[in-house]
This record gives structure tokens, C-alpha cells and sequence, in this order.
């Protein structure tokens, strides 16, 4: 139980008055981005990090935890109400959510995701509390040659699995790949494809890269269409969002079944919750066609519920992996890695010793702020969807200017702002033309992690390839992504087969 | 028309249709020409250990280009279907309204430090809603001027995030 002390040390911490402001104003606006559309988890994390630099870390990093989930709690509110999913992680709730929403039963579907994200979040977290250390004792036995083995499945996990198109996915990686070698390398010392441009020296920032690809990418996808697409409205919500006690009975299975897709995908890196809340999906779907009275297509509670409380699960087991092992398994996970090297924090087995209070503080703020959001957003919901009443030209405007402001705050250079111009632009050709965009950002978090640990590997053994595959670890893991990649390919040839039937 | 077309994009019933997406192949290949130049040109320290700071570097751009010669043959093979446009357009992508936002950020980047955030990030601001459609101008220049002053309040007084101030240094805080 040694975890719970110093949990409720944690506490301790988190619940002085300051500090519950902070996580207040995380939450508050990390759901605020969130609900914007086209924005989600990851974007909230990167325009608000620039907010953090003048707090001291504890402050910035229960801020941060209030941002990290108020994210994920805004982007399905979109979702639902005009059927253009915040973020990746939304689309699966969209199908149901706006089903629902059209048949007059937005609250409910507002409320239903807003407490399968509070599930999903809650249990996660717990988890991470109790296993977290333990994790991190198990991190203690990878090494070079298992992280490079764990950086490769998240590869091609990514860019073959999860994109429509193996090819476009792999190029996407690529493209990631290419821009995490600019800079000075770590090992040897030499400057590599920077050009002689000092702020090249760093490296490209993982701010600059998301905030490129993601939002300002977006804004000019938008610009490319405004002119042309019919003008989308949003449901408008009236009433408060409840559940009938026969809506939760129907609902708590789902949320269960969701936050077990959710758990484990936040330690494995296949680029964040995107895929658990497809299973999750995808599963509830199946289960539905067998009942009496199947319910999806018309607006099934269970379809919003399970994807919801996935993508929230995957994000709480994920601040763990990122705690204990130091892997970033998302894009929000991997902006939360630059914010802590900010500070000077290295995350990893180490953190938990080194920075016991810290780390403590951290994960409970996050329960602190979990409870906040459900306070936020189960009776406001219908206030939040008021923030789509803005007119999409100030809305964009807005956004562009706050893109501005990210990427001028992180690194006060103007170099990074035409960084982050042509990135968005490459990003926005990218969108234009089916690229999947998840694939660049694990290319760009785990491309400097795949690198130094295959030298590492490889400067240990002599130039011997074989010590990539000489432990059982790694050996479990080509296995696995090897199984992967033989379900995929089954899968589609078993769905193109049907399709020619 | 000042309409800008990227490179391969052409008109619908030309040999050329469906294969505008060859842009990305032609990116990437740019990319691995420079990644190639920077590799050949790369400086390595002496006494830097085998495998150096080239090695990784060199499996990407090998993979770039076999990658962007597989997507370009694909394109030229199959096409992908042009979206049918009722309204016909000559181009899928309103390019008049992506130039014109992306000229407003690359003023505001190369304004900010000369000119000062106020006036780069209200120019921004109004560029990109009148771009996105916006028919009120002066009203937008009054959201777009207390816009950016919020943002120079909040952040550079209240946070002490340092904004740059130009031309109306000491003017304002």
C-alpha cells in the first residue's frame, strides 16, 4: 500500500487552492480547444504548453493533466453535435453520437460520453497509480535492442495497420522519420541537415511539427474547402444531459468493455487511442447484431459510450508509460516528453525516485481534474456547444493567431514560424491527398528513440545484427507485429473478396 | 486568373487528371535529395564510433525514394477518381483562399519582430477571416485589434511570456 500514501501525498499537494485554480484552468481550457473543431487532445496541449513556462513544475504539470483530459472530454461534444469528430480519437463516437443527437437525443449522448470518458479516465488512472512503479521496475530490463524492437512495432503498427494504404502510411512515417534526424546528433555530436541555421541546431520542435501538422494544416484544409462545401449546422441542445436509469443499465456494460480495449493500448505504441476506440467500436457493433432488437444505426447508446471511455482509458494508461518507461505513446504524450525535458525532467524509471512529489502531484491532479471535467461537462455541455456559434472565419482566424502565438512562445524564432508554415503546408497536401497524418507524429516521437537505441544496440555488439533479435522480449514483439500485420493482410483480402462477390 | 496551381495539377480532361497527388511523390523525392546532399556533406567528428551519425539517416532517404517512386508508379497506374464538381470548378482545392491565408502567416512571421505582435497579429487576424469569408471588414479589424491586445495582456503582462512590442515599443508594456 505504499502506493496509496504517497497517492494521498499527492494529494496533499494537488488540493491547496492554487493549485486546484490550475487544474481548473486546464480543464477549462484544454475542453475549450477540444470542442473547437479539428482540434483536439494533442493541439489543446501544444497552444496551452506556452501558458505553463512561467509557472514552476508542479504548477505547469497539474495545469497540464488538466489539459490532457479536457481535450479528449471536448473533441466528442463536436462529434455528436455537428458530426465532424474534434480529433482522430472521436470519429468512432461520431457514428452513433450524431445518430443519437439527429434523433433528438443530443444530452443523452453528450452525457453518455462525458461519463464513459470520466470512466475510462477514472479506472485507467487507478491502474497507472498501482502499477506504474512496477512498470517502471520491468523498464529496468530493456534495453537498446528492445526499445528499437518496441519503436519498430509502433512503426509499422501505424503507418500499415491503421492508414487505409500501406504505402501513403509508410511515406507519412518517413516524412516523421526526416524530421526528427535535423539537429545536432545526441551521440556523435555532428550537426546533421540543418543547413548551418543555429535554431535548426535543437532540432525541429515537436510544438513546431504539431502544431504544423495538426492545426495550421488544418486551417488551410479549411480555407481550401470553405467556398465550396455546403455549410454544416450543429444540432442545438436543449435541456440537460441525464440518463434515464435504464439508459445507464445499458450503458455500463459498454463503458467496461471500452475501458478494457482502452488500458492496454496506452503502453503499446500504435500512435494513441485511435485504434482502441475502433475496436471498441467495432466490438459493441458485433455484440449488438446478435440481440433481439439490434439498436445500432439508429442511434445505439453503447456505440458512444465503449469508444469514449477507450480513448480516455488510453490516455490515462499512456501518462504512465510515459512516467515509468519514458516512451511516448502519443502525440499529447510526446508534447507532455518535451514539456518535462523543459524542465530539465527526464521521465523514466529514474522519475519515480528522483522526482517522487512531482510525480505524485501529477497523478493526483489527474483524478482531481477527471472529477472537475465531469463537473464541466455534464452540466454545461449545452454551454460548450455555444462555442460553435462563433463564425468559422473568426473562428479559423483565432486559431491561426494562437498558432502564432504556440510556436513564437516555445522558441521566440521566426525561423520556426516558416517552419511551421511549410509544414502546415506539406501537412495540408497530405490531407488533400488521403495521408494519413497520425504516422508523422510517431514517426517524429519515437524516431529519436529508434535511432539511438539501434546504435546503441549495434555499437555494443560490434556491428552484429543479431543482437536485435537476442532476447525473448524482443523476439515477443517481431512475433506479435508479424501476427499483426497477417491479420491485416487477411482482413482486407477477405474484405475484397466479398466486395468482388 | 490569378488562381495559383500547384505543380501537376491540370485541368480535368487532360492525360494528367487524377494524378495531381503526384505533388507528395515529388516532395518526398525533394526531401531526399536534400537528406542525400546533407548526408554527403555531414561533417562526422573523428573517433565517432561505429554506426555514426550518418547510418540512420541514410536507411531513410534509401526508404523515401523507393517509397516515392512505388506511390508515383501507382498514380500514373491508377488515377484516383477525380470528386465530381457540380459548381466546376478547374481545381479540387480553392487555392485562391489556401494562398491567401498562407501569405498572411508569412507576413505575420516576418512582421512580428520588425512591426511588433499588436500589428502583426491583428493583420493576421483579419487576413485569414476575410480570406475564410468574413464581409465585415471594419468590424473585423476592431475583433481582430482587441484580439491580439487580449492575447499581448494575458500573456505578456499577466504570464510574462515575452512578445515583441516594435514599433510600438514603449507604447505599450
Amino acid at each position: 500500500m505504499e502506493s496509496l500514501n504517497l497517492l494521498l501525498e499527492g494529494f496533499s499537494q494537488a488540493l491547496t487552492p492554487m493549485n486546484l485554480l490550475w487544474v481548473f484552468i486546464g480543464a477549462f481550457l484544454g475542453t475549450a480547444v477540444g470542442v473547437l473543431p479539428g482540434l483536439g487532445s494533442s493541439m489543446a496541449v501544444a497552444l496551452l504548453l506556452p501558458m505553463t513556462f512561467s509557472l514552476d513544475p508542479v504548477g505547469a504539470f497539474i495545469m497540464f493533466a488538466g489539459v490532457y483530459f479536457g481535450g479528449l472530454f471536448g473533441d466528442s461534444t463536436m462529434g455528436i453535435l455537428m458530426n465532424t469528430p474534434g480529433g482522430s480519437t472521436a470519429i468512432a463516437t461520431t457514428f452513433e453520437g450524431h445518430r443519437m443527437a439527429k434523433d433528438g437525443r443530443a444530452p443523452q449522448a453528450l452525457a453518455t460520453s462525458a461519463i464513459g470518458a470520466f470512466i475510462g479516465g477514472l479506472i485507467a488512472t487507478t491502474l497507472v497509480v498501482f502499477f506504474a512503479p512496477k512498470l517502471a521496475e520491468i523498464a529496468v530490463l530493456f534495453g537498446p535492442a528492445e526499445y528499437f524492437a518496441l519503436a519498430i512495432f509502433a512503426f509499422i503498427a501505424t503507418a500499415s495497420v491503421v492508414s487505409d494504404s500501406a504505402l501513403k502510411g509508410l511515406a507519412s512515417l518517413l516524412l516523421g522519420l526526416a524530421l526528427a534526424v535535423v539537429g545536432i546528433d545526441g551521440i556523435s555530436g555532428a550537426s546533421r541537415f540543418t543547413a548551418n541555421v543555429p535554431q535548426l541546431f535543437d532540432g525541429v520542435s515537436i510544438i513546431v511539427i504539431t502544431v504544423g501538422v495538426l492545426a495550421l494544416g488544418e486551417v488551410l484544409h479549411v480555407a481550401s474547402r470553405i467556398h465550396r462545401d455546403q455549410k454544416l449546422t450543429a444540432i442545438s441542445v436543449a435541456g440537460r444531459p441525464y440518463l434515464s436509469r435504464s439508459e445507464v443499465r445499458e450503458a455500463i456494460p459498454a463503458w467496461l468493455r471500452g475501458t478494457a480495449f482502452g488500458v492496454p493500448f496506452g503502453v503499446i505504441p500504435v500512435g494513441g487511442a485511435e485504434v482502441p476506440t475502433f475496436l471498441a467500436y467495432g466490438t459493441e457493433r458485433q455484440l449488438d447484431r446478435k440481440r433481439r432488437f439490434p439498436k445500432f444505426g439508429t442511434g445505439a447508446i453503447r456505440g458512444v459510450a465503449a469508444p469514449e471511455a477507450a480513448g480516455n482509458a488510453t490516455s490515462g494508461t499512456a501518462m504512465g508509460a510515459l512516467l515509468a518507461l519514458g516512451l511516448p505513446t502519443s502525440a499529447t504524450a510526446a508534447i507532455m516528453l518535451a514539456a518535462f525535458q523543459q524542465y530539465g525532467l527526464q521521465p523514466g524509471p529514474m522519475l519515480f525516485e528522483r522526482n517522487a512529489d512531482l510525480v505524485w502531484a501529477l497523478l493526483a491532479s489527474l483524478f482531481v481534474g477527471l472529477v472537475m471535467l465531469l463537473v464541466l461537462n455534464l452540466p454545461f455541455a449545452p454551454l460548450w456547444a455555444k462555442l460553435l456559434l462563433i463564425p468559422k472565419p473568426h473562428l479559423f482566424a483565432g486559431i491561426t493567431v494562437f498558432c502564432g502565438l504556440g510556436v513564437y512562445a516555445t522558441g521566440a524564432s521566426v525561423v520556426d514560424l516558416l517552419l511551421v508554415l511549410a509544414i502546415g503546408f506539406i501537412a495540408f497536401l497530405m490531407r488533400r491527398y488521403g495521408y494519413p497524418l497520425a504516422p508523422v507524429m510517431i514517426g517524429v516521437v519515437l524516431g529519436p528513440l529508434a535511432e539511438t537505441s539501434l546504435r546503441n544496440a549495434l555499437m555494443s555488439s560490434g556491428g552484429e545484427l543479431s543482437i536485435l533479435l537476442g532476447s525473448g522480449i524482443t523476439i515477443t514483439l517481431y512475433a506479435l507485429l508479424a501476427l499483426m500485420l497477417g491479420y491485416t493482410l487477411w482482413r482486407r483480402i477477405a474484405s475484397r473478396r466479398r466486395q468482388d462477390v | 486568373m490569378s488562381t495559383e496551381t500547384p505543380l501537376g495539377v491540370q485541368p480535368k480532361t487532360a492525360p494528367g487528371a487524377g494524378r495531381s497527388g503526384l505533388v507528395l511523390p515529388g516532395i518526398l523525392v525533394l526531401l531526399g535529395i536534400y537528406l542525400g546532399v546533407g548526408i554527403i556533406t555531414m561533417e562526422v567528428p573523428e573517433g565517432a564510433k561505429h554506426p555514426g551519425p550518418a547510418f540512420f539517416p541514410i536507411l531513410i532517404t534509401v526508404a523515401i525514394f523507393v517509397l516515392a517512386a512505388l506511390l508515383a508508379l501507382q498514380l500514373v497506374r491508377t488515377p484516383e477518381p477525380v470528386p465530381a464538381d457540380p459548381q466546376g470548378y478547374r481545381s479540387y482545392s480553392d487555392w485562391k483562399t489556401v494562398a491567401l491565408v498562407a501569405a498572411g502567416f508569412l507576413a505575420f512571421a516576418l512582421l512580428l519582430v520588425p512591426a511588433g505582435w499588436l500589428i502583426s497579429a491583428t493583420l493576421l487576424f483579419w487576413t485569414v477571416a476575410f480570406a475564410l469569408g468574413s464581409k465585415n471588414r471594419a468590424r473585423d479589424l476592431g475583433i481582430a485589434v482587441v484580439f491580439a491586445s487580449v492575447i499581448q495582456l494575458a500573456f505578456g503582462a499577466a504570464l510574462g511570456l515575452n512578445l515583441p512590442s516594435g514599433i510600438l515599443e514603449g507604447l505599450i508594456g
